[in-house]
């Protein structure tokens, strides 16, 4: 598997190469890119704010968590950037490899899921009228 | 986080996200006091914050963590050789 955060461009095409293996009929691949308007708002860019340490240890279980469930011969690539985007950029890439089509799918999409719901990265989003926003997201405590 | 930097009976949390807004560098000082729980931290967090309101909502949905794991029952002890963080509601992607 292939896991990290990164201040430099992504690259779907790596993600691919990495993602391969004679056995392995199917690759799925799923890129994030900074989209130009959010609940209404006409949006420049943004910015990823992200705790790099614990990001890799949370990267790691989701991926364990994958391979649990989809094998231990499926190939996983999970990478995200931080620092700022501007729009059409980039900001996370998935992908995953196996010999079927179902469960190279089901783990891509798992650990986007996974990813977004439990990795510490945070987004700011800056709009065209100059204004800025932290955007909200999930609760990793019980009690939020 | 703690930190050589910090007084004795207190110690640096490092905050994330939106507390950027509140406090810029990302760094907040704490007093510990009898603090041992992640509990009577999140009290001196709040007490760090004083008034204000907006600071004190946030952190209500956030969470504490080191840089291995994050801290999710509030009665365990808070380990004090190692750098820890409040980290709000994450949206990555």
């Amino acid at each position: 598997m292939h896991l990290a955060v990164t201040d430099r461009p992504l690259d779907g095409n790596s993600a691919l190469e990495f993602c391969s293996a004679p056995g392995h009929g199917a690759v799925d691949l799923f890129i994030g890119r900074v989209r130009d308007i959010n609940q209404g708002k006409s949006v420049l860019g943004v910015s990823y704010d992200l705790h790099a340490a614990l990001c890799s240890n949370v990267f790691a279980e989701i991926a364990a968590e994958a391979l649990d469930q989809w094998g231990r011969e499926t190939r996983l690539w999970l990478t995200h950037r931080s620092g700022r985007l501007e729009v059409g950029e980039a900001s996370v890439v998935a992908a995953a490899s196996s010999r079927h089509r179902d469960e190279a799918f089901k783990a891509c999409r798992y650990l986007v899921e996974q990813m977004k719901h439990r990795a510490p990265i945070w987004k700011q989003e800056h709009y065209v009228d100059g204004d800025s926003e932290w955007v909200k997201g999930h609760a990793l405590c019980g009690h939020g | 986080m703690t930190t050589r930097n910090a007084p004795a009976d207190s110690l640096e949390v490092q905050l994330f996200g939106g507390f950027r807004q509140f406090v810029p560098n990302g760094t907040l000082l704490v007093e510990t006091g009898d603090a041992k729980t992640v509990a009577d931290l999140r009290r001196e967090v709040e007490r760090a914050f004083g008034g204000d309101d907006n600071a004190l909502m946030l952190l209500k949905a956030s969470a504490f963590a080191t840089d291995r794991r994050v801290l999710d029952d509030e009665s365990e002890r808070f380990p004090s050789d190692e750098p820890l963080s409040v980290l709000p509601p994450v949206c990555g992607g």
